[in-house]
């Protein structure tokens, strides 16, 4: 009998031990956002750990866009790569490897796939085909300084529709609304040159690249991009825009010098919530037709176990969720992803509260973007230094436009 | 000798002050901007001085990220990889410059070479390995991967060379053996050249960030360099906490530096390397 109880007792404990640890599954994930968009980020991991018994996660940061993938790369050849990932460019983890789970997945019925904006879905494609989910989304935002439009007795209640039409803003703001009277004064500049390129370059009819089959190739050496370089130069010529100085653009804006500003909608939250600040924004103009190019990060599953992809893909659908991503993207400055996002009570808040959200949230009717592949980096920073020849006049833009082709060109062909 | 210069050479008196205020700028911007407002950081034109003495940017640094934590890695991994390698590189420059040995022309030209290659290069099969020994989120795979050798080698290499082989021989005749040599002949006689290559040594572990960042997972593994990104904001860019937390940071070297202040400049005399 005495044997019998022991015995029983063991099989409980081993019971007991056995279990939990075989119901239970490990998540490492990394996030390649910092700062309040980390620790919302960070805090959604928490809840959903805590929320459910089956799994554990270990979260990491893991630096920024640039240092992030080099971590992720050294940890693929490694085998020691996180299940889930938060990170820029994310397809050349996946699709590149020839992994599409995630588009496997996305016709569950849970996770409502058309209900996410479609110009959204291209930026987490790789050769067509969805390998990601998009998560933190931005678009670049014309802002504007409203105490300078006021001194210069401009009205953007009719804003600018075309880049023509805000050329002719921008240089009145220049000449009349140096409120500092800063000799550094300018109407108009932007953070990220090789993004605002990329959309004005779509609006004007220009793809950027052509796809055929697999093979990509640069498309921005015809005369619907030499018009875009043209336009970017008279700015330049007409000193309206500072030559060769965007990476103080933001810092000129928030000092007062500079009358309109392009930077990313992620500033829209921060902005907003400042009372000191009097900024507001404005559709962004268009040449043939309203477009803006997307950047920001994307989910992507890592893990080539079956049953953790599983596990992970459901993390991800928690999430993308309605709830979770509109206010990860309104506590963030992200924008939201899922249409039905901006239904929320918190979202309409936000537009009521400030125009800036419905401008940023009414452009992802025209967002657009690229499928990933592995020059997309090289080309934007070609794109940056075929700008800046233009602007210091090193070249006319035809011949920088066709330079830059032929550079990517050859960075394709290896 | 102030008072001689400033009266003999006028001209070179205000070029060294106005070159020192340039060098102390950056630092009294970050330690003004480590007690300013938001609105005092952006305001233009720029202000020096703080509306406000806001000391709660140096409370937000404690309670934003495990800053202790951080301070106390890095301290450790940095002094324990400055020792190390100021150890391992002693050595080598003492067998390179003072003893015979088949190859050592070329084992000396095949560490030079390592210096040329850029860290990024090495950094994947540098992890590959690591994580093949098992080092990953370990102090071991902190410290060890980050040894860089070649340059404190080299430096103190030139130094050894100006000791005299006399001095050596002189003691092989009182019976000493290779590692009296080295530990009681070249080391005291070379304390300005470890102080310098230490000094250079631990700048570097310091403020060491990749390797860091791909061998740790874990946040109770990270150092400060890391610790300070994890301040830097997607949506805006509050520069005050930032600072606050680089003023807390830059503590240590400007320590170790104040120790070392005297070797330093000494040996900058003396070897003309001001690297």
């Amino acid at each position: 009998m005495k044997r019998m109880v022991t015995m029983f007792a063991a099989l409980l404990l081993l019971c007991a031990a056995v279990i939990p640890v075989a119901a239970q599954t490990k998540l490492k994930v990394w996030y390649a956002v910092s700062g309040n968009s980390g620790e919302a980020f960070k805090a959604m991991l928490e809840k959903y750990d805590a929320l459910n018994d089956d799994v554990t996660i270990e979260s990491s940061y893991s630096g920024n866009y640039g240092d992030t993938a080099t971590k992720v790369s050294a940890s693929l050849v490694s085998n020691t790569a996180p299940d889930l990932a938060l990170m820029a460019a994310g397809p050349l983890y996946t699709g590149a490897r020839n992994d599409y789970f995630i588009e496997s997945k996305i016709n569950d019925p849970d996770f409502n796939k058309d209900d996410i904006y479609p110009g959204v879905w291209d930026y987490a494609k790789y050769n067509g085909r969805i390998c990601a989910v998009p998560y933190g989304i931005s678009t670049p935002v014309l802002y504007y300084n409203k105490t300078i439009l006021d001194k210069a007795g401009i009205s953007l209640k009719n804003p600018p529709k075309t880049w023509a039409e805000f050329a002719q803003v921008a240089k009145t703001a220049q000449a009349k609304g140096n409120v500092s009277g800063s000799a550094d004064f300018w109407g108009f500049d932007v953070t990220d040159v090789a993004w605002l390129f990329k959309t004005m370059l779509n609006q004007n009819g220009n793809g950027i690249i052509t796809v055929k089959g697999t093979k990509i190739a640069p498309a921005f050496a015809d005369e619907k991009a030499d018009e875009v370089a043209l336009f970017w130069k008279k700015l330049v010529d007409d000193k309206v825009m500072p030559m060769g100085q965007h990476s103080n653009a933001e810092k000129k804006f928030l000092a007062g010098n500079l009358a309109f500003l392009v930077a990313t909608s992620a500033r829209i939250s921060r902005w907003a919530s400042d009372p000191t600040l009097k900024f507001g924004a404005i559709p962004m103009p268009y040449f043939q037709k309203p477009s803006v190019a997307l950047g920001g990060n994307v989910l992507v599953i890592l893990s080539k176990d079956q049953k953790t992809k599983e596990v992970a893909w459901k993390l991800v659908k928690y999430l993308a969720s309605k709830e979770n991503q509109t206010a990860f993207a309104l506590n963030t400055g992200y924008l939201p992803i899922r249409k039905s996002g901006l239904t929320l009570p918190e979202a309409k808040k936000a537009v009521e509260s400030n125009g800036m959200f419905a401008v940023a949230f009414n452009q992802l009717d025209n967002s657009w973007s690229y499928w990933h592949f592995e020059q997309m980096g090289t080309m934007d920073q070609i794109l940056a230094q075929m700008i800046d020849t233009i602007e210091r006049n090193v070249r006319d833009p035809k011949a920088a436009l066709d330079k830059a082709a032929a550079d990517l060109q050859a960075e394709i062909d290896g | 000798m102030k008072s001689t210069l400033k009266k003999r050479y006028p001209v070179i008196f205000v070029f060294l002050i106005l070159s020192s205020a340039l060098m102390i700028f950056p630092f009294a911007w970050m330690f003004l901007s480590a007690f300013k407002t938001s609105a005092d950081v952006y305001s233009y034109p720029p202000k020096w001085i703080p509306s406000s003495f806001k000391w709660t940017n140096f409370a937000e640094v404690f309670k934003k990220i495990p800053f202790l934590r951080f301070y106390a890695n890095s301290i450790g991994v940095a002094f324990i990889q400055t020792f190390l390698q100021i150890a391992v590189s002693a050595m080598g420059a003492f067998a390179l410059t003072k003893l015979e040995f088949p190859g050592r022309k070329k084992m000396f030209s095949f560490m030079q070479s390592s210096m040329y290659v850029p860290e990024v290069v090495t950094m994947i099969p540098l992890f590959l390995l690591a994580s093949w020994a098992g080092l990953v989120d370990t102090y071991a795979g902190l410290i060890l991967p980050g040894l860089n050798c070649a340059f404190t080698t080299i430096l103190l290499m030139s130094f050894f060379q100006t000791i005299p082989n006399d001095l050596i021989d002189a003691a092989k005749i009182d019976g000493c053996g290779y590692y009296r040599i080295f530990l009681q002949v070249m080391l005291p006689n070379s304390r300005t050249a470890i102080g310098t290559a230490s000094l250079f040594a631990f700048l570097t572990h310091w403020r060491s960030y990749m390797w860091p960042l791909i061998v740790t997972n874990n946040v109770k593994m990270r150092t400060l360099p890391i610790g300070l990104k994890y301040l830097v904001q997607e949506t805006s860019s509050e520069y005050q906490t930032l600072m606050a937390a680089s003023l807390m940071a830059i503590i240590p070297v400007l320590v170790v530096y104040m120790l070392m202040e005297k070797e330093f400049v000494q040996s900058i005399t003396l070897t003309g390397l001001k690297s």
